[in-house]
This record gives C-alpha cells, structure tokens and sequence, in this order.
C-alpha cells in the first residue's frame, strides 16, 4: 500500500516535469526538423456533434517555429460570422526549453474585417494576434473553440499543412449525439499516411504521429492534390438557414435547385420581352445561347457581394437585371434565366477553379467543393460551358480557369458531376511566322504573325482589352531577350467564333547580333526562345506534372547583309522522347542569301515519377542550348 | 427700394455665374461627354475624371465645437473595361472612441446613352456598405448600376470630421487623367495650417480672404434685487477671418507606374494640411508645428518621446555589465549596439514615438521603432557618450520637404565621438554602426541634440557598396566550363545578402544559387563572415556549367563573362518622368581569368571600353587582355548616387545599353591547324 503510494507520488512527479518540458523545442526528433521551418507538435481538433444545429468545434494546435521562414505556420487567428461564435480564444507562448512567455487572452485579440481583396463587401471577420518573437526557436499554442448551427460545415482535415511544415502528433475527432448524426468520412491521399483510426458507437477518431515535411519543388502537383486529407459530412446537415438530407451528389444538386435556386429566375416582363426580341427569328439553340451570352457580357459586370447564405446563394435574377452586376453565382442564374426564356436548357455548374485543375470527388459530395460557379449548356449530346463572370471570354471557352475538371452540374433531377472541356497538347497551339532582315551593324528589322489556339489563346487575347502602353510593355517582355527592342507597329484580331488570336508585330531591334571583328554572331531563333530550363534538385522527392501540354511551329525567313559568308550554321535537330518532339532545321537559301529557320515543339501533357525529372530537365536544357545556337557571319 | 434692387441684382449676378459652370453641376452629363469614345489628350486612358470638386470647411455647433466637413463631387467617363473598377468607391472614415467621421447625403447615378437618349440610374442604398475594418477604421464602399462601356458616373457626399486638427493628404493626380479639378479649402483664422506640396505637377493655388460668423446664444442668471432671479438669453456672433485656397487644374496627366521607383506615391502630386497652431479668441495659441525647432520641440517635448530617453534604470545592470569589458568610447558604442540589436525584436510597427514604452519593451524585448532605438539613445547617453536621436522619414514615407510632424515616421540614434557622427539602427539584425536598415536611408534626417538644437543629417550612404566576383574558368573543347569563384558581398550587398539568406538551409539555399545561375552544378561551397557583420560576406565554391561556348566547326564563341554577363537592359522604357533609385551606390567588379582549351588559339578578343557619365553619375569599365592561352577580362562597373535625377535618365539607359553589348560580346577561338602548331611552337624554340 504505502510502496504504490510512492510510486504513484513519484509517478505524478515525473508526469508534471514531463508537463513542463513537453514544449521544450531542443529535442525534436530530427526526421521532424529535416526540411521544415516549423513542427506541428500537436495539432488536435475536436468536434461534438450536438443536433442537425448545433456543432461544437474545439482546436488546440502547437507550433514550435523553427525560423523566420515558419512563423506564417503558426496559426494566429481565426475567422468568423453571425453563424459562427467563438467562445474562447488563447495563445500561450513557449521559449526553446518550454517556459512559459508570454499568454495572450481573446480581448487581446484584434478583431478585423476578412477583407478578400475582390468583394465588395463580406460579412466574415477575424480575430487575430501577432505575435513577435524574441528568438528561434519557439513554440506557440493556439486554442480556440466555436459554436456553430452550421453542421454542414464540418472542417476539413489536413494532416499537414502545406510544404515545409512536419507533424508531431495529428488528432481529428467526432463525436455525435445519435447514430442519425454518425459523419460519413472520406479519406484522401491516406496512402503513405500511417495513422490510427478508432470508431466507438458515438465517435470517429484519427490520429496520425511524426509525419515528416515536404519540401515544395517545381512542377509538382499542387500539395493539396498530394496531401493526406479527410472530409466529414453528416447525413442530416444545416447550413445558413437551410436543412439539408444529402447523400451524394444527386442529392446535392437537388437541394442547390430546391433551396437556392428555385423562383430566383424570375424576370420582369420587359426583360422578357428585350430577351425574346435578341433572339427573333433564330431557330438554332447554340445561335440563341451565344446571343444571350453577349448580351450578359455587354452589359454586367463582376461585382462580389457575400453576406449570409450568399455564399452559396445567387441574389435573384430580377436585381441583377436592376444594378446589371452580380458575383458568378448572380450573373450565372442571371444568363440562366435569360436563356430559359428563349427556350434554351442551361445547368448551374459548381467548380472548383483555378489554374491548377482540382476534382469533384465522384463519391464524396460536401458543400466544401468548389469555389466557382459556371453554366453549362447541352447541346447535341455535348456540353458548352460558359463563364458569365467574364466580359471578354468567347462563348463556350473556359480558359485554364475551370477547363477539363469534374464539376457538379445542377439538373432538374438532381446533381451530375461532370468533366468540363479539356485542351491537351496540340489544341494548345502556337504558330510564329515571321520574316526579318538582319543588318551589318547587328540591329535586325521585320514583321512577326503570331497565331495561339487553346489554352495558349488565354495567355494572348486579353492583349486587346489593354491599353497601348500596358501593350508595348508586354511586348517588351515576351521578347525580353531582344534588346534595344522598338514596336513599329502592331494589329490584333480576335476570332471569337474559332478561339483564335491573332497578332500581326512590326518591330526592330539595334544590336540583335554582336559584333566581333569581321564576324555577325546571331541567334536565329528570335522569337520563340525557351531558354527557360526546369530548376534542378539535388535530391527531388515528389512527382511532377505537365497540366495541359502545347504545341509551338515557328517559321522565320531571315534576310542576311550583303558582302558576308555565313562561316557556322547549327545542325538541323530531331529530339524524340516521352515527354514530347523538338525539331529544328536551319536552310540556307544563296540565291536570296536569306536563311529559312523552321522549328516545332511539342510537349505532352503527362504525369511522371520524380525518377524522370533529370531525364525531363535534360530534354528542356537541350532545347534551351539548341534555341540559343549561333550562326556565325564572316564579311567577305 | 434702391436697396433692394441691389440685393436682386446680387441674386442675378451669382445665377448668371453658376449659369456659366453649369456643365459641372451635378446632374447635368451632356450627350457628348457619353459620346466620348477616347480621352483625346490620353488615349490610352480607361476611364478620366471628366469633373472633380472636393471642398473642406469649417462648421461650427455651439455643442459640439468645431468640425470639418469635405464635400465631394466626381463625374467619371469610363471608356472601357478596363475602366469599370472607377465605377466602385471606396471612402475610409476615421474612429477614435466616440470620435467617428461620417458620410452623408451620398447621391450617386450612371448615365448611359439609349438609342440616342440620356439615360440615368440611380444607385439603391443596397449598393452601399460599410465595413469595420479595425478598430480605427472603418470603410464605406458604393457601387454603381448599369456600368457598360461608354458610361458616365457621378456621385456626391459629404464627410463630417470632429478631427478637425488633421485634415488628410489631398491627391491631386490620380492614376486616370482629371480633366477638370476645383479644390478648395476654407480655415478660420483661429486654424493656421501649412500646405505642404509634393509631385511633379505645376500647382498655382489662389489664396483669398473671406469672413465667417459663429452665432451663440448665451444664457444668462441675473440675481435682481428683492430676491427675484430671471435667465435672460442673448444672442451674440463673432466675426472671424476665414483663409481660402482655391486649387483649380485642368488636363492632369494620370501618373503612371515606372520601376526603379520605391513607391509611385511618393511621386503623386499631392496637397497635404497640416495644423501649426490654433489660437482661439481669449485662449493662448497653442502651438502645432511651424518652424523644424517648434516641431521637433513639439515632439521632443512628448511623453512618448523625450521623456522616454529619461529613465535609465531598468537596463542599469546590464550596462554595468558592458561598460566593465570595454575600454575606448568606440568599443563601448560598439557593445551597447550589439547589446540592443542582439536583445531587441522589431515588430514591424514604425513610429518616432514609443509603442509600449521603453521599459516594457525592455523587458518583453520587442517593441516599434521608437521603442528599440531610443532605449539604444538612452543606454548610449547614460554611459555617457554624446548621442542623440535623429528623425527620419523612411523611403515609402517620402521625404519632409518642409517642417511638419507628420513628415516624420522613424527615429534612429546618432552618436559623436571624436568630431565623427556615427548613425546606429538596432532594428534589425543586420544592421552595424553607419550602416542603416535601407527602409531609412532617404535624404535628410533631423537629429535632435540634448540642448535641443536640431542638426541635418544626410542619410544617403556616401560610400559605394561594393559586390567582387573573382573567377577562375577552364573552358573546355566542348563548350562546358568548370573553375572556381570567390564571389565577396560588401556593405549594403551583405546585409541585403544577409537579410535574405542567414535564415535559409544551407542546401535550398545553394539550390537557389545553382538555379539563378542557369543550372550550375556548386562543390566545395564555403561561407565566411556570415554572422561576422562588421565584415563582407564571403563565398567561394567550385562549379560545372554547360553549353556557355557556341562550338561551330573549328571555332568557339563566348564571352568572357559566361553566365554572368548582364544580358538585358533593365532601362525599357524611351521616357522617364521619375527619379530612379537604386537605395545606395554601389560598384560590381568582376576579375576572369579563362584558360581556353588545348589546340586553340585565340582570333578576336573584343576591343576593351571606358566610359562614363556626365557629372560622375555613373562609369563602366572593360578590358581583355590576351596572354596566349589564357584570356584575362576585368569589368567595373559603377554608380556613384543613390538616387538619380530624371534628367540622367537617358544617359544611364545609354550606359547600360553599352555594359549589356560589351559583356555579350564574343571572344573568337580557332583551332590551330597542324601547320600553325608547327609554326606557334618553332617560335616557341
């Protein structure tokens, strides 16, 4: 008896030292501080499900920042609306042995407007602090606990929180007052993941100890593509207002038309009237839906609003008809209205956008996908899709914004997710011809005829809408490496009906060649230069990706100066690999003494193992060296 | 009668006056204005200002004293996409306890031509909101209706200010051109305030007197005889001066963004009022600001200032400490610096007055800027030494052309010692003696001695901060090279390197390095001095690089700088209206010494070049030197100012164009035919 009270006595001894150095910084395991500016020592997120309305969301994260570099790790704040009250707030902070420095209470704490940049108006707010720190390393514990009737939005769960961050201990925990609340989990990327996963009759438990950080490189997919992730939902769900029985996608895409959308398309009589009067006389239904399109874009613009449920709710048809501005979620169910009464099928699509192309998942419908809102219009068993947020976007492209993704489109029978339009390599095309005369005292002049199609049409065509300065600018850009460069001259056109741009460039250029003695040294290649090569790594770990591939044809006609022999032209060339095709040729011409220089590049779009990435950095160095080949000119 | 008829006559004449100015009465947008398709005098413009009014005035309210209203009025034509975020406003409102500014009798409408027809839209009050952004600030945001291409804009409000002391900063360029502008502001003569000018733009202001009256009721007790009281209200008015100035443009110029620029706004032509002093009637002038010595006395005078280089206790021991190891007033400087620097966090909050007070900071070892450097002002005074703080306005700030306070955003110390003035900032890391932090290097700072009389200090680096690359190159048959570098990074160039780096891993840091040298491959790297920050960071490293000789049939091309050759010039533009800053002068020499490979000789070196700029601006050095087999190449180059004029501009774009074409240049190597081996080697017996 007496001995175990000992041990017990000496036990709780040994658990309070333990307590005390358990954010001692000095001793972290080194798999842990290999490639990372900041240690997740616990990251523990605790979540009661209470009724369909009542959530109750616990976090207690501890941060040891290595450097400088890891403060944007340690969280400092957390957001909020009329939905969503945070009950208490704190931040304690710990220098590298684990004192106790400084405590910072929720009154301490700034409370600002969530300002995005874009909207107008938001009605989120933040409560945040900045802590400075006096020395590295430290470490910071931040907890927070909320209460919300939003059960529909139940957090996410990233086991790491980006690149160059590890993790000690992960924890993501659910309880749920009845087995009608049980979450449906969907686990993502768990594959290299070793955790622990625990179910009682009322809870759902994951925990995940020493992940180690990842080390950002280019070209790799994006970390949220590659990442551990979990998604809750439960069955039975409330958000802003609404209840919501959703089980998959169909059932999503119902609840979105039944609650958000359903009478949001009325219009006044006039509208009607001006709608139908646009589209007299035109039987085709892709005719009447590109009128529409241009009528929205000629006439709205991209205004954010976000208060409430409109987040999620577009404000009805009639006001944006009113202001003539709405966000993508009004401007869509706008020119859905517009269309539905020309007598023109069209689907409210939600997307995730963004220049790199996130899913929908198949299995798992959330009201946390997607961050976007597009239209969809079927037209012989294929889909157009429309961004109505854009004034400039031809009718039916999508640019690299929302292209080739799986989205949730909004049927009057429920949700359907679908891939939106995709363009892969050769529909990424570029085409340069051009013809310029290259002088004796090395300045060059000529004319270019650039032509780009697809996801390289993006890239281009907004050129027109810019004003001639930000034009000249550009222009001095893209060809950065010709110096002393003079636009004499340029024309643009813009074929919206084939997606096509083209832009017709006069220009020249003092000392385009240097001068060495009797000798003219030039590139040939002057436009189209990828001189660019992939950053190399001496030990790459993550796998690379090529989005979207293209195709690059260049043909140049250049006219050499009299009285010069050329002494060195470059070999014509021939590179073949998985990665794509690279061609060059060089031909001299004597009797007009000009040189016909042809190149094509194609790139394949392609995911590879990151045991390709040397021979993929090798293919892109041989091009650069081949683009930058010289000929040599000798007077005679 | 006659009388009267004067009066009518008055009426008539100030009609017929607003009758001439109609065009910019709010409401009257003419056809043309929407016909407009391009500004003529900037057709690159998206949107112009077709009117602007902004007037400032004084109310007063018997309860409430004085406050400041500011009425504005623009009418926008907006020509293109481009242009539709003019048609979104955004107005910020100032709060301090009970004190809040406010908007009111916002009106606002978008014109637009219909089949020929005026057309005008009227915002809804759904279009307006206001955002709390802090607890400073809020933000009132409109936006207007049925914007499209060709449209006109107009609104009007007004702000109501209780801060009737500050009055803020006026633009009067904005970044899309104004065709017309009528600016005015009226202060009682109880507000004397200064307009301060800043920009490029010619402003003529027209000063004028007119006079203002404050009506006050006065209530009274009057204690009668036998016991009888009465209130007696009288109505009383004071006559008072009121100042004017008119500020009337037409055709501003939109400004536009240029690089080497620290910040665009620094350069936007602008009025800014400040208040010197106000004196009411029977009270004391109370003073503001007017000559540097009363706002400098004025902010010396300031708990958060002067009286914060006071107290010395809370750092007692600790100087002890230090003063006990060092000798001469040097060493001792030195160790109080390094003492503060070391111990002291910036978080990155600016100010020449203290955040939380020097003890505090002390004691939490982060504080502002006025925290850390005065506290550095006060250890240096208390052992002892001549040191005293110096106001500065850092280089977002924009410089003081004239005295105010608010042109004033920074402090650093200063100490003397032997006749030498030596400028400390320990807010940084990286920072030593004489060597500030570049966000305060900008023109003249003010340093404020003990007996409180002031002294201009130039702030601007005299000496040029140097960067040397020494390298050593085997180039090979193939058109690789390999070799070594011994790359040193002086003064401004280290603690730039050091601010960057120091925090980085070794290894993504020589990732970095190899990439940003087209792939090179780094052995043997080394580092010294990294911590030393007295002394010039230096690196050396062996390295391997591909392809950096065009190998055409029997003969090499390369220049002789290989990957360090600049190949661009940064000087794009034909024009420049700006002055372009480089923070501080600095030098780049590179020494190459190249081995060419076995069995070549050498055809072409290029001719080696000096040039330089007019007034010393700037210089560029080249030369090659050919010893058989090796090529020896030296390249200086130089700039002497921090910040250069305009007017140079053409000259430094020149002379950049010429470092840019001199280092591309080619070295020409042939092989050597047997008959020349023969012949090179005979010689060589």
């Amino acid at each position: 008896m007496r001995l175990s009270l000992v041990f017990s006595l000496l036990f709780l001894n040994f658990l309070s030292n333990a307590q005390e150095l358990k954010y001692n910084s000095l001793f972290i395991n080194k798999v842990l501080t290999e490639n990372a500016n900041a240690v997740v020592r616990l990251d523990q997120l605790d979540i009661e499900i209470l009724s369909q309305q009542k959530m109750i969301v616990k976090n207690k994260q501890v941060i040891t920042v290595l450097n400088k570099l890891g403060n944007r790790n340690a969280r400092n704040g957390l957001g909020y609306d009329s939905s969503k009250k945070i009950k208490s707030m704190n931040i304690v902070v710990y220098d590298a042995v684990g004192n106790e420095i400084e405590k910072i209470k929720k009154k301490d704490f700034k409370d600002v407007s969530a300002v995005d940049g874009f909207s107008l108006y938001i009605d989120y707010r933040k409560l945040y602090y900045n802590y400075t720190p006096i020395s590295y390393p430290y470490t910071i514990e931040f907890n927070y606990e909320y209460e919300t009737s939003d059960t529909g939005s139940i957090p996410s769960w990233y086991f790491l929180s980006g690149f160059t961050v590890s993790v000690e201990k992960s924890h993501y925990s659910i309880v749920y007052a009845d087995a009608g609340q049980k979450p449906v989990i969907y686990e993502k990327n768990l594959e290299s993941l070793e955790f622990d996963k625990k179910e009682t009759n009322n809870s759902i438990t994951y925990t995940a100890h020493t992940i180690p950080a990842m080390k950002r490189e280019g070209m790799s997919p994006s970390f949220q593509k590659i990442s551990p992730k979990l998604m809750a939902r439960i069955p039975n769900f409330h958000y802003k207002g609404f209840d919501a029985s959703i089980s998959n996608w169909k059932d999503m895409g119902s609840w979105v038309d039944n609650n958000l959308l359903s009478g949001r398309d009325e219009l006044s009589p006039q509208t009607v009237a001006k709608a139908k009067a646009l589209v007299l006389g035109v039987d085709n239904d892709l005719e009447k839906a590109k009128i529409i399109y241009k009528y929205v874009q000629d006439n709205t613009r991209y205004i954010s609003v976000q208060i409430g449920i409109g987040g999620l709710q577009p404000i009805s048809a009639i006001e944006v008809d009113k202001v003539k501005y709405g966000d993508c979620k009004g401007l869509s169910n706008y020119t859905k209205a517009l269309l539905k009464e020309v007598g023109v099928v069209s689907y409210y699509a939600v997307v995730e956008a963004g220049g790199d192309k996130v899913d929908f998942e198949d299995d798992f419908a959330d009201l946390a996908q997607g961050n976007h809102i597009i239209l969809a219009i079927p037209y012989n068993e294929t889909y157009y899709w429309v961004d109505c947020t854009s004034q400039i976007l031809p009718f039916g492209y999508v640019g690299t914004f929302t292209d080739d993704r799986k989205v949730m489109i909004v049927k009057p029978d429920g949700g359907e997710i679908v891939t939106t339009t995709a363009y892969i390599n050769e529909d990424n095309y570029q085409s340069i011809k051009a013809s310029y005369e290259l002088k004796p005292d090395g300045s060059i002049s000529g004319d270019t005829h650039l032509v780009t199609k697809g996801s390289q049409y993006n890239a281009h065509f907004r050129l027109k809408e810019k004003t001639d300065e930000d034009i000249i600018k550009q222009f001095k850009s893209r060809w950065s490496s010709i110096n002393n460069l003079t636009i004499v001259n340029y024309s643009f056109d813009n074929n919206k009906n084939d997606v096509v741009f083209t832009e017709n460039i006069d220009l020249n250029a003092t000392n385009y060649a240097s001068l060495s003695g009797d000798r003219i040294l030039f590139t040939a290649n002057a436009f189209n230069n990828q001189s660019i090569v992939p950053d190399r790594y001496r030990n790459r770990k993550l796998p690379f990706e090529i989005q979207r591939g293209f195709l690059d044809e260049d043909e140049f006609t250049i006219q050499l100066p009299e009285n010069y022999t050329i002494e060195a032209i470059p070999n014509a060339k021939k590179i073949e690999n998985e990665f794509g095709l690279y061609t060059v040729s060089f031909e001299h011409n004597p009797d007009n003494n000009s040189i016909q220089y042809k190149r094509s590049f194609l790139l394949k779009k392609g995911y590879y193992p990151k045991e390709k990435y040397k021979e993929y950095r090798n293919f892109r160095k041989e091009i650069a060296s081949v683009d930058n080949a010289q000929i040599v000119l000798l007077k005679k | 009668m006659i009388q009267l008829r004067a009066a009518v006559l008055l009426v008539l004449l100030a009609i017929s006056f607003s009758g001439k100015a109609q065009d910019f009465k709010f409401g009257k947008v003419s056809k043309e204005e929407l016909q407009e398709t391009y500004n003529p005098s900037d057709s690159s413009a998206a949107a112009t200002v077709l009117y602007r009014n902004k007037s400032i005035r004084f109310n007063y309210n018997q309860s409430m004293g004085f406050s400041v209203s500011t009425y504005v009025f623009e009418r926008i034509k907006i020509y293109d996409k481009e242009g539709f975020d003019y048609a979104t406003v955004s107005q910020s409102l100032y709060k301090n306890n009970n004190d809040v500014e406010s908007i009111s009798g916002l009106k606002a409408y978008t014109y637009i031509l219909e089949n020929g027809k005026v057309e005008k839209n009227k915002m809804e009050k759904s279009a307006v909101f206001t955002l709390e952004l802090n607890k400073y600030r809020n933000q009132q945001k409109f936006t207007l209706p049925k914007i499209k291409e060709g449209c006109v804009i107009e609104y009007e409000y007004k702000i109501t200010s209780p801060f009737y002391y500050s009055i803020d900063e006026i633009a009067l360029q904005y970044d899309i051109p104004i065709k017309k502008q009528e600016i005015s502001i009226a202060t009682p003569e109880y507000f004397s305030f200064k307009a301060n000018m800043k920009g490029y733009l010619n402003v003529n202001p027209k000063y004028g007197v007119k006079s203002g009256k404050i009506d006050f009721t006065n209530k009274s007790r009057n204690n009668g005889g036998w016991g009888v009281t009465s209130t007696t209200y009288s109505n009383q008015s004071i006559e008072y001066k009121v100042n004017t100035s008119e500020y009337n443009m037409t055709d501003v110029p939109a400004l536009k963004e240029e690089p080497f620029v620290n910040d665009m706004n620094n350069y936007r032509s602008s009025i800014n009022y400040e208040l010197q002093y106000t004196r009411f009637p029977q009270q004391l002038q109370e003073n503001y600001a007017t000559t540097w010595e009363s706002v400098i006395k004025k902010i010396y005078e300031s708990e958060s200032f002067g009286a914060q280089l006071k107290s010395s206790k809370y750092f007692k021991d600790d100087l002890e400490t230090l003063q006990i190891a060092t000798s001469s007033p040097i060493e001792l400087m030195g160790a109080i610096f390094s003492h503060v620097q070391g111990r002291m966090n910036w978080n990155n909050i600016y100010g020449y007055y203290v955040d939380k007070g020097v003890k505090t900071a002390y004691k939490e070892q982060t504080g502002n800027i006025a925290d850390i450097n005065l506290m550095l002002t006060a250890m240096l005074q208390e052992a002892g030494l001549c040191a005293s703080p110096v106001l500065v306005s850092t280089r977002s700030h924009g410089v003081p052309l004239s005295p105010t306070r608010e042109g004033f955003n920074y402090v650093i110390a200063s100490v003397e010692i032997d006749g030498n003035l030596i400028l400390l900032d320990a807010t940084n890391k990286y920072t030593r003696p004489n060597l500030l932090p570049t966000r305060a290097l900008n023109w003249f700072g003010k340093k404020i001695q003990k007996d409180g009389s002031i002294v201009s200090v130039n702030l601007f680096p005299k000496n040029l901060s140097e960067e040397r690359v020494q390298l050593s190159v085997d180039l090979k048959e193939n058109g690789s090279i390999t070799g070594k570098v011994r790359h040193a990074n002086v003064d401004y160039n280290a603690y730039l390197f050091r601010n960057k780096y120091t925090n980085s891993v070794e290894d993504d840091y020589l990732e970095k390095l190899e990439n940003k040298n087209n792939g090179m491959e780094i052995s043997d790297y080394t580092i010294k001095n990294k911590g030393s920050i007295g002394k010039p960071v230096l690196e050396s490293y062996s390295f391997s690089l591909d392809n950096q000789a065009d190998v055409v049939g029997d003969k090499i091309y390369f220049s002789p700088l290989f990957h360090l050759a600049m190949k661009e010039n940064p000087f794009k533009l034909e024009e420049r209206e700006y002055p372009i800053d480089f923070s501080f002068p600095w030098r780049e020499k590179y020494t190459v010494n190249i081995t060419i490979p076995e069995g070549y000789e050498i055809t072409s070196l290029p001719a080696s070049a000096n040039m330089t700029m007019v007034d010393k601006i700037g210089g560029f050095q080249y030369q090659v030197l050919d010893n058989g087999t090796a090529v020896q190449l030296r390249v200086d180059v130089k700039i002497n100012q921090a910040v250069i004029s305009a007017n140079y501009y053409n000259g430094l774009k020149e002379l950049f164009k010429n470092i840019v074409e001199k280092q591309t240049e080619k070295v020409v190597l042939s092989k050597i035919t047997s008959n020349g081996t023969t012949e090179s080697s005979g010689k060589g017996r």
